[in-house]
């Protein structure tokens, strides 16, 4: 009980607090700051959990549980929320953001690191969705910080998009549930994914299916899978920095864990082949939409976003090509998490220094901030999938599986398709780093801080590109045990 | 008995659809929100039948919250904010009124298609209204896809979750009482958030029509 109180409580006591002062006061951000890594802390304890081989569960009728598969998600969120507390705005100095502006952040940013964890550490299938669906809520709240008319029209669209999407998903999980009653009647827990999974071999196959296909396309949608992506791109761009890097980093990942979560579900009462042809479909279409969307652009925030539809389509094609894929999907996950979250952060510097998202109006970004442009420089790097960073292995673990299992067509195109995205935002990268520095642009890289924590996030895709650490091995062979392949 | 309870569900789900598909042929902001409120009045009515003839006291509970929520509450605020904006003309589908019945149509024969196996699997009295609701649930969402107003936009989601809720308490006698005290909760702050967005949408671009929301491209 209390490793969840401690992983749910710190986020959760930030934003009570930043509710209950008002005027916002600094100290309300750094209460939050100090509290974040104990979110941290209770995940790593998890961690050990698992490794030694229990699952803990809490509260009455095992209402939490942390699985592998959770423990990996919780571990992510909580990082990328700490990265937030800390980079986010209200923690003095000029960050561009008034008080009044902080304390929206500190409330519902924190509320949306509590709803992503609660939905990861939820065993019932059902709080799982409310969470995902608070998580849309309390996100779309700060996409309008600064309000503009891109801000108020993103924030629409997104709302709009995800509200709609998650009540397709309510649907799934209303006629899972409708298949489980049938076959077992009304029981303690029935939407509780354990006992969902100790009969799902006795589902009816039709109706399960429906079901995940209800699924698929509501958290699809959260998870930015093409064609519902549409939000994505509008949501990442305008949002402000700290807000761009959970999204991306995390909660497109708690989206793709919901998936996950019904596909073991689906896997075990009709085998893989059906969740594997939809995981292919919809992967492929993200990758082609997001690689020639990342050719045209023109915008770097929108460019990052893409480029997080394009792994989230890579992961959703991993998922599909067996135990190894698998594997490789949730390593994956790990290093774009890392990558992406980081990269926002940086995104978020670079704009408050140019005051402009167009790639073509910034230049000279390694004059003007070096450390900055380094980092900006290796995390595109890292997300195109050069080696030594982690994406380059988890993207070539990703092809031996594909090949191993027998698709070297499905693998050959997913190729073509990278090599687009990387030849694309090669090109950008490239006008943005060099040549002279814009007009009217201060050179120097001011506070200079912040690049430490993102720079232990650059550190640590590194170690991942060079070498698999064996706790984190562990993990995520469980959890491919989990999802059932 | 069965028979009698049977067909009350049938003919509460069939009266549910028809106040969804009022917004294809209606124009005017009012007359969609008196559709969604009678919406939600039979729904809650379905959902105490179901209650009554199922002996589940629970959902009774469900209807209460049902009808103040969707009944009483949330019309209260559409109302507010259509008075805010009635000075706006409604505005032409992107779909003309012809075309979107017979896709309605289309699409109500497409939810009988998807739901028989649910149908032919289920034993409870209840089921024969399931396709009736999954063809609320799409209809809805052609609706929402097809406005350019957001307040219309809104109430189709709104309708998309009635539909839903009468889809889980029709297969199922209603989904846990404390998921469903969850997702009520979700619904009305989600409402508030869009609400909230609408009346920005309404200070920056004066007008709430969403066809001006084109300045994110690619």
């Amino acid at each position: 009980m209390s490793v969840f109180i401690l992983l749910l409580g710190p986020p959760l006591a930030s934003a009570l607090l930043a509710v209950a002062v008002k005027p916002y006061r600094q100290f309300v951000g750094w209460a939050n700051a100090l509290l974040s890594p104990f979110s941290i802390g209770a995940a790593v304890a998890l961690w050990g959990h698992v490794l030694a081989g229990d699952v803990l569960t809490s509260g009455p009728g095992e209402f939490l549980r942390a699985d592998a598969l959770s423990t990996l998600l919780a571990l992510c969120v909580s990082v990328v929320g700490a990265l937030a507390a800390w980079l986010g705005p209200g923690m003095g100095g000029d960050d561009g953001y008034d008080g009044a502006q902080a304390r929206k952040f500190r409330i519902f940013g924190n509320l949306f690191t509590f709803t992503m964890l609660f939905a990861v550490t939820s065993n019932n299938l059902g709080f799982m969705w409310i969470a995902i669906e608070a998580t849309t809520i309390t996100s779309a709240m700060l996409i309008p910080l600064h309000v503009t008319k891109a801000s108020v029209e993103a924030s629409w669209k997104y709302i709009l998009i995800g509200s709609v999407g998650i009540a397709l998903a309510f649907g799934g999980t209303v006629l899972g549930y409708f298949d489980f009653v049938n076959l077992a009647g009304h029981r303690e827990g029935a939407l509780n994914w354990t006992v969902l999974m100790a009969s799902a071999s006795r589902l009816h196959p039709q109706v399960i299916q429906l079901a995940f296909v209800f699924i698929l396309i509501g958290y699809g949608t959260k998870a930015g899978l093409a064609p519902m992506h549409t939000w994505l791109p509008d949501a990442h761009s305008e949002a402000p920095a700290p807000l761009s890097a959970m999204m991306s980093g995390v909660l497109l990942a708690v989206a793709l864990y919901a998936v996950i979560r019904w596909e073991a579900v689906v896997t075990a009462a009709v085998g893989t082949g059906f969740t594997d042809g939809l995981f292919i479909a919809l992967g492929v279409l993200s990758l082609v939409i997001a690689a020639f969307s990342l050719v045209v652009q023109q915008n770097y925030k929108r460019m990052l976003a893409y480029s997080s539809i394009e792994h989230t389509g890579l992961m959703c094609v991993g998922l599909a090509l067996g135990p190894l894929g698998s594997f490789a999907a949730m390593l994956h996950l790990v290093n774009h998490t890392l990558a992406k979250s980081m990269l926002f952060f940086l995104a978020g510097r670079v704009l408050h220094r140019y005051r402009t998202t167009e790639i073509g109006r910034v230049s000279g970004l390694l004059t003007v901030m070096p450390w900055t442009g380094g980092l900006f420089a290796a995390g595109v790097l890292a997300v195109v999938g050069l080696p030594p960073f982690g994406l380059f292995i988890s993207e070539f673990a990703l092809f031996r599986a594909g090949f191993a299992a027998g698709r070297p067509w499905l693998m050959g195109l997913v190729l073509a398709l990278l090599a687009v995205a990387f030849v694309s935002m090669i090109g950008h990268l490239n006008r943005m780093l060099y040549g002279p520095p814009a007009p009217g642009v201060t050179v120097g890289e001011g506070n200079g801080w912040p690049l430490v924590p993102l720079g232990v996030c650059a550190t640590a895709l590194v170690v991942l590109g060079l070498t698999l650490p064996a706790p984190l091995q562990v993990l995520l062979e469980r959890i491919v045990e989990i999802a059932g392949r | 008995m069965d028979s009698a309870f049977s067909q009350l569900c049938v003919l509460g789900s069939s009266l549910v659809l028809i106040f969804g598909l009022i917004l294809l042929w209606r124009r005017g902001v009012t007359a969609y929100i008196n559709a969604f409120v009678w919406q939600s009045t039979v729904l809650s009515a379905v959902t105490a039948t179901v209650g009554y003839f199922g002996n589940d006291r629970e959902l009774y509970w469900v209807a209460g919250g049902l009808f103040l929520l969707k009944g009483v509450a949330i019309p209260r605020l559409l109302r507010r904010m259509e008075r805010r904006f009635a000075a706006e003309r409604e505005l032409e589908p992107y779909v003309n009124t012809a075309t979107s019945l017979v896709v309605s149509g289309l699409l109500v024969l497409f939810g009988y298609a998807i739901t028989r196996p649910l149908v032919a699997l289920s034993q409870l009295p209840t089921r024969a209204g399931m396709p009736l609701a999954m063809g609320l649930v799409l209809v809805s969402l052609f609706v929402v896809i097809s406005r350019k107003k957001a307040l219309t936009q809104v109430i189709g989601f709104l309708m998309l979750e009635n539909g839903l809720a009468l889809l889980a308490v029709l297969g199922t006698y209603g989904i846990p009482l404390i998921v469903e005290l969850g997702v009520f909760l979700d619904v009305l702050m989600g409402f508030l958030v869009m609400q909230i967005f609408i009346y920005q949408i309404h200070e920056t671009f004066e007008s709430i029509d969403v066809e001006q929301l084109n300045r994110l491209r690619h």
